[in-house]
């Protein structure tokens, strides 16, 4: 079975099980590393990636189901050059530790901001919800994000 | 060979297709909804090789309608469309509450509400009691034709029932009760409740309790209505104390089930408390203005 996506702004193809999880599409076949695979239950958030503007869950997502959807990754959010105003606040505070969870962060984060326009710290935890930390205790990562002021998200 | 004629993930294009698909590949294929439960099935260790009958572009399953009469809710609805389209009504406010806490904010937006009361082996399903509370019959679609079924009779035979029917719809008669929803997550978010309950209640005279609906889940293996507590609360206030003294002595009709996360002497322990909880919820907003 033949499935189209555009990825980050570009047109990819993947010929396979339409069963496989996006995630292993974005990691194994389109070598986008920055998307982890880790508790493959939807729980940890690690995988999280927009698809159609949402943040989900990408090793919950079969592949086949989203033939022509709109995925971006942790790739796809900004530039080396000019990163997001999410990305920005976690380097300007020096949160990130083994970084394993960041990418999911950033994903889930960037959305956020981008439909509240001044989340409170409550409402910042409550949609860090399905993102999990194993290093910082997350105050620091929620610190970081009070930072932001709405206008610097750019994505 | 592979001789099927389908691929091993079939996106049906509306109701017949799917239910065509699921006949002919009988116990070779499952329905695919939110995808939350069957995409994990690697981690259960289960290695059947079935074929996805995906359901996501039937849109007529997603549609919501509330009137005064009832609610009516696509199966494919997600639990972050449930809980925002029924915020505000107080009678379907345990379902609103359920919704909008189980799990957490990626799944609730992939997680369907059909999905949730029909995976058998999910105990700890924040919607099934919820379901239960209002008092909720779902409408069931086949190639024969349609049928509506009680939930309490459809969690009966749900572990038996094969997958050529689909449920379509859940409906919900409106009423002027009161209702919520508590649970216990060992954790304090995003975790499955080790014990969740669902409470829909009128007040009479006094402000004292002339009828309820009360169901319990993740306690069992499937949830159930807690009938000799919504007996013996009749007629009492529904102050938090007095409810939890009261479930203390209703417990045994539980046998609690044993599960890594916890044990089933403990999910009856915290039921109690959990009635506190939800008493309080209902004394804090709704209850607390209507007495």
């Amino acid at each position: 079975m033949t499935i189209t996506l555009t990825v980050n702004r570009e047109e990819r193809i993947f010929s396979g099980d339409p069963r496989t999880p996006l995630v292993d599409v974005l990691r194994d076949h389109l070598r986008m590393t920055g998307t982890k695979a880790v508790c493959r239950e939807g729980f940890c958030g690690a995988c999280m990636v927009h698809v159609d503007g949402a943040p989900m869950a990408s090793c919950l997502l079969p592949v086949g189901s989203l033939d022509g959807a709109a995925v971006t990754t942790i790739e796809g959010v900004a530039t080396l050059e000019h990163l997001n105003a999410v990305q920005q606040a976690f380097e300007d505070h020096d949160v990130v530790q083994c970084g394993m969870c960041f990418p999911g962060m950033v994903m889930t984060m960037s959305r956020l901001f981008q439909t509240n326009t001044s989340p409170d710290r409550d409402e910042i935890k409550a949609a860090m919800t399905g993102n999990i930390c194993r290093c910082t205790g997350y105050e620091r990562i929620v610190d970081a994000l009070m930072s932001i002021r709405t206008n610097e998200v750019t994505s | 060979m592979d001789i099927t004629p389908y691929p091993k993930l079939f996106l049906a294009n509306d109701l017949n297709e799917a239910l065509r698909a699921l006949r002919e590949l009988a116990d070779s294929a499952i329905p695919l909804a939110g995808a939350t439960w069957v995409m994990r099935a690697p981690l259960r260790c289960e290695t059947a090789d079935r074929t996805l009958i995906d359901l996501s572009r039937i849109e007529a399953l997603r549609t919501i309608n509330i009137d005064q009469q009832e609610a009516v809710i696509g199966a494919l609805a997600t639990h972050e469309q449930i809980a925002n389209a029924l915020n505000g009504y107080n009678d379907l406010a345990a379902l609103a509450q359920a919704a909008g806490h189980s799990a957490n904010p990626a799944i609730r937006r992939m997680a369907t509400i059909g999905g949730n009361i029909c995976t058998a082996e999910f105990a700890a399903a924040d919607l099934v009691p919820a379901l239960l509370a209002l008092d909720a019959r779902l409408e069931i679609e086949g190639l024969d034709g349609s049928r509506t079924q009680t939930m309490a009779a459809f969690l009966e035979g749900r572990a038996t029932r094969a997958h050529t029917d689909l449920v379509t719809r859940l409906i919900i008669p409106r009423t002027q009760r009161t209702s919520t929803h508590a649970r216990l997550t060992l954790r304090k978010a995003g975790d499955y409740p080790v014990a969740n309950l669902s409470v829909s209640l009128a007040l009479g005279a006094g402000g004292k309790i002339s009828a309820a609906t009360v169901a319990v889940g993740a306690v069992e293996a499937v949830a159930k209505r807690w009938t000799g507590f919504e007996e013996a609360i009749i007629g009492h206030a529904p102050s938090p104390e007095k409810m939890q003294m009261i479930a203390k002595t209703c417990l045994e009709e539980f046998d609690g089930r044993d599960a890594t996360d916890a044990p089933g002497w403990y999910r009856l322990r915290v039921l109690p408390g959990l009635v506190a909880n939800a008493f309080s919820t209902l004394q804090e907003t709704t209850l607390g203005r209507a007495i």
